[in-house]
């Protein structure tokens, strides 16, 4: 079983991997940050602080694309961004200009386009251990203060990232070894 | 002599998205078709061949590796390359794609150089 520590880092390698070859964004994580375990025993998270150690809020209105997979190990893929943050990602994957018009559908395809191709990478980093996960289609909500739960004795890894030094982005990966 | 191509894929962005990244890649199609799942690329094939198909895995409807087996049964599409692409990268689904009658695989996330590497070989 991979330690939440080395899942951490595969979440942002393949979050990273994808931004820079399809979004054209570069990822940043604070470098001098210390991954800091919180939470409870069971569902402890990792969380990488800001430059300004404070935690990372995502204002108002946001979305949520998510991604569920299945197999030894099973569990969900979120990544919640804030709506002008989820518009910026969007317009740079279809090499839109910033002021060009775009639909809202256009914006929650492309988000779950992303939760999708992180979600691929993040199964290839990890299929050695866990040779037969399979991934769902993706689905996006928009709304407001959203969180994901998927129950007793999950796992969760929180990885933040920040686009241009102010929008921020987290991937949740929430898991837990499929009883065999 | 000019080629055609068809992308298959359930997301618009995506198809979008490879169409950007074909035209990057330098590659030269003279019709470009799209479907968003099997069911309708194997439609607009029996009516409009095409030479070389991308194609995603995991779709509604019919996913690309059913679309693949069947596209194989299909005297009008004998000739077509079909390339996947996908998220999916695990070795023992890319051999059955290609036992199944898949050419090529391209694996998501994808840069033009990729695409140039792995269809001009196709385009011969
Ligand atoms: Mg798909």
């Amino acid at each position: 079983m991979l330690d939440q520590l080395t899942l951490s880092d595969v979440v942002i390698d393949a979050a990273r991997e994808v931004f820079e070859t399809m979004i054209f964004m570069d990822i940043e994580t604070p470098s001098d940050a210390q991954p800091a375990v919180t939470g409870q025993a069971i569902t402890g998270s990792i969380h990488f602080k800001s430059k300004s150690d404070s935690d990372l809020v995502i204002d108002g209105k946001s979305m949520l694309g998510s991604i569920t997979f299945k197999g030894m190990l099973e569990g969900c893929l979120t990544i919640s961004v804030g709506q002008s943050c989820a518009e910026c990602i969007a317009k740079n994957m279809l090499g839109m200009e910033p002021d060009e018009p775009l639909a809202i559908n256009d914006v929650c395809d492309a988000i779950g386009e992303v939760s999708n191709m992180v979600m691929g990478s993040i199964k290839t980093r990890i299929q050695d251990i866990y040779t037969d996960i399979e991934v769902s289609i993706p689905s996006v909500v928009t709304g407001c203060e959203m969180h994901n739960s998927l129950g007793e004795n999950v796992s969760k890894v929180v990885a933040s990232a920040w686009l241009d030094e102010q929008e921020a982005i987290e991937f949740t990966f929430l898991y837990r070894e499929a009883a065999s | 002599m000019a080629k055609s191509l068809m992308i298959v894929d359930d997301s618009a962005t995506m198809r979008k998205i490879i169409m950007r990244t074909v035209r990057m890649s330098g590659l030269e199609f003279d019709r470009t078709e799209e479907a968003g799942n099997g069911k309708e690329a194997l439609d607009k094939l029996q009516g409009d061949p095409v030479d070389i198909v991308l194609c995603d895995i995991n779709m509604p409807e019919m996913s690309g590796s059913e679309m693949v087996k069947e596209a194989r049964k299909l005297d009008c599409c004998k000739e077509t390359k079909i390339v996947m692409v996908s998220t999916e990268s695990g070795q023992d689904m890319i051999d059955g794609l290609m036992a199944d009658g898949a050419n090529g695989y391209i694996t998501k996330p994808f840069t033009p150089e990729k695409f140039q590497e792995k269809l001009t070989p196709l385009m011969n």
